[in-house]
């Protein structure tokens, strides 16, 4: 589902628009995992719908719309592929991740404080000394909150 | 008539029941509260503030995320004008003018104005859903599974039209929401589709989880890339929060024309609210004696869209309530609250749940109202709270989201997969494909499937039900003839210019 981003090559390549030619190849890729994941659902049975019916109409809808967006990439001129960072995506994400995978074993208090702190690391403008109370007051104030007056069921401490 | 003044009394008394009163207040209050947060919208903020209701009655919960509706939408507008961040996408417009205005130091007109007009557009648009609310509802019983296949392409034309940039592209993104949306059990046989043998998918995937991730992670991702100049503005005091005699004057066409536009454009399906806004601001700039104005702080441009935008985000209640059709990702948000407090969305809550029909509808009314009394003095908190550094706002941010996308089912593997969407949705931006028209097409996909399979028994397999049945071929008439609009090229060139400054 999460394509990794392709890093087109840039100048001498024929393709004269690589972003949608990148991206409609991209959605092709997804149509056709689509229909691979589909291959054991039931189709239609006269005129009655099968479960596989639709969803393999939308994937191949996806797959030939994705084709004319990369068509349409080798034909018409336009945007130039940009950089890709990688700390801002890498460190976000992995701040969510960390909080989905602190949540269960640890809970609601720690999880927060370190999605936080990692998510902080993804800029160069923060400040450390500054980051790290702020998660401490953000974690108290998110655990007061959600804990007690919205009542979410999750454990605040590894121990409670 | 009287009929119509008994419903909004009988509407009236629920929504000023202390309790319902003080829920609209918070709801509008935080809403805004959130929605001011740049990045942050009405859909990731209602998806945010969705578990806050669950305790709640059934009434009470709408009438709160209504409240929440309404604020995160002023909130939006807020940004739009201050910081030239706007929320979401119905307040694009806003930022054309009323960043200029804020430049000039006429910030607080601006706001001022925006909250008038969205006021005033408000109660055209409560008036509108009460009288049209019943005779649609009789409309809505007239359309069988065909007629409701073609309204949904409809709305999908809609929402190819609106989109920026290419038109394959939108579409495109629609296919992609219409096969998301597929993922999970199939509602018919049972079976599980798509889910690659993750029990975790068996549900299909949660509406908040991708909504958080393609707009809320993606947006941060995006911003920590920007130059520093463009995410922290406000610098400078804001002088005289009122406006003037004259800026009232100025306006008040275009409230008046913004607030009839988008009570009209509202009820359609597939985004009423951004189509009403840009649509708004075009015919102002038609009219005015010097459109060279626009662009520089005109108030009308800033008083149009707005109210539009408004007065859309009202009726589109309109299609949810009588069709159980949701207009755009916020009402799919709150199919979702009715669902989870046991109301099936459709032309059978008005006859069997009046007072929350009415209830509803009243407290739209009297959110608004809210919304003009706690604003206009609040601004300058709301300002206060742009001045906090991105750098210890998005932290911020990231731990809220996560701390939502978990509390909806209690489970960490929706953070997980709302923080994979986040990347997904950062290439999409990456690759100007739109993510609106994709969350439009998996809020419908399953309605579209769904009728698309009863039209079929109903006719026997005979795909000509679509054509031969009078509503229906109309409506399909009027997709098509918007999707070769779409792609007519003077209409392309229009479509970027008003949002290329």
């Amino acid at each position: 589902m999460d394509a990794a981003p392709p890093r087109p090559g840039r100048g001498r390549s024929p393709i004269r628009n690589p972003l949608d030619f990148f991206g409609g190849i991209a959605l092709v890729a997804i149509a056709l995992v689509a229909f691979w994941a589909a291959r054991d659902l039931a189709g239609s049975r006269g005129i009655s719908f099968g479960p596989g019916t639709a969803p393999r109409l939308f994937a191949g809808l996806l797959a030939a719309a994705g084709a004319a967006v990369a068509a349409l990439g080798l034909l018409a001129e336009g945007g130039e592929a940009g950089r890709y960072p990688v700390r801002g995506p890498v460190l976000v994400t992995a701040a969510i991740l960390a909080f989905a995978a602190t949540i269960g074993p640890l809970g609601l208090a720690p999880a927060t404080f370190i999605a936080i702190l990692v998510a902080a690391a993804a800029s160069p403008e923060t400040r450390w000394r500054e980051a790290v109370p702020f998660a401490a007051a953000l974690t108290l104030f998110c655990t007061l909150l959600f804990r007690y007056v919205v009542g979410l069921a999750a454990p605040v401490w590894p121990w409670s | 008539m009287p009929d119509l003044l008994a419903n909004l009394a009988l509407g009236f008394a629920v929504a000023l029941s202390p309790v319902n009163v003080a829920l609209c207040l918070a709801g509008v209050l935080v809403g805004t509260l959130v929605g001011v947060l740049p990045g942050i919208g009405p859909v990731a903020s209602i998806a945010m503030l969705l578990p806050l209701t669950f305790g709640l009655p059934p009434t009470g919960a709408l009438i709160m995320l209504a409240g929440i509706y309404y604020g995160a939408q002023y909130g939006g507008s807020t940004t739009s004008i201050l910081v030239n961040i706007p929320g979401e996408a119905s307040s694009v417009v806003t930022t054309l003018d009323g960043f200029q205005m804020a430049r000039q130091g006429r910030a607080g007109a601006a706001l001022a104005i925006a909250a008038i007009g969205s006021f005033a557009a408000g109660t055209v648009a409560t008036a509108l859903v009460a009288a049209l609310g019943a005779p649609l509802t009789a409309v809505a019983l007239l359309f069988g599974s065909p007629e409701y296949f073609s309204l949904m392409v409809l709305g999908l034309a809609f929402a190819v039209v609106l989109a920026r940039g290419s038109v394959v592209k939108a579409v495109a993104m629609i296919l992609f929401g219409l096969l998301l949306s597929m993922v999970g059990t199939d509602p018919q046989t049972g079976a599980p589709r798509l889910t690659f043998g993750i029990p975790e998918l068996f549900d299909g995937i949660g509406f908040v989880v991708i909504a958080m991730g393609v707009f809320g992670f993606a947006d941060i991702i995006r911003n920590l890339e920007a130059p520093r100049h463009q995410r922290d503005v406000v610098r400078d005091r804001i002088s005289g929060l009122m406006p003037t005699a004259k800026d009232l004057k100025d306006s008040a066409g275009a409230i008046a024309r913004g607030s009839a536009i988008g009570a009209l454009l509202g009820i359609l399906p597939g985004g009423g609210a951004v189509m009403s806004s840009f649509a708004a601001y075009t015919l102002e700039k038609r009219v005015a004696r010097q459109p060279s104005r626009f662009g520089a702080g005109a108030i009308e441009g800033v008083a149009a869209p707005e109210s539009a935008n408004n007065a859309a985000a009202q009726t589109s209640f309109i299609p949810l309530l009588t069709l159980g059709i949701p207009g755009n990702p916020v009402m799919a948000l709150m199919i979702g609250a009715m669902t989870i407090q046991g109301i099936i969305p459709g032309p059978q809550v008005m006859t069997k749940q009046p007072e929350l029909f009415w209830g509803l509808i009243a407290s739209m009314w009297i959110g608004n109202l809210l919304l003009v009394v706690i604003n206009l003095p609040l601004v300058g908190i709301w300002v206060k709270l742009l001045r906090v550094p991105y750098r210890l706002m998005f932290p911020a941010i990231i731990a809220f989201c996560c701390i939502g996308a978990y509390s909806v089912n209690n489970s960490p593997f929706d953070v997980m997969l709302a923080g994979l969407f986040g990347l997904f949705g950062y290439w999409l931006i990456k690759h100007d494909f739109e993510p609106a028209p994709m969350m439009l097409g998996y809020i419908l996909g399953p309605l579209m499937e769904e009728s698309l399979r009863r039209a079929m028994l109903i006719s026997r397999g005979d795909v000509s039900v679509f054509v031969t049945r009078p509503v229906s071929a109309g409506l399909l008439a009027l997709a098509l003839l918007l999707l070769v609009v779409a792609l007519l090229p003077v209409v392309r060139r229009r479509r970027q210019q008003v949002f290329v400054e």
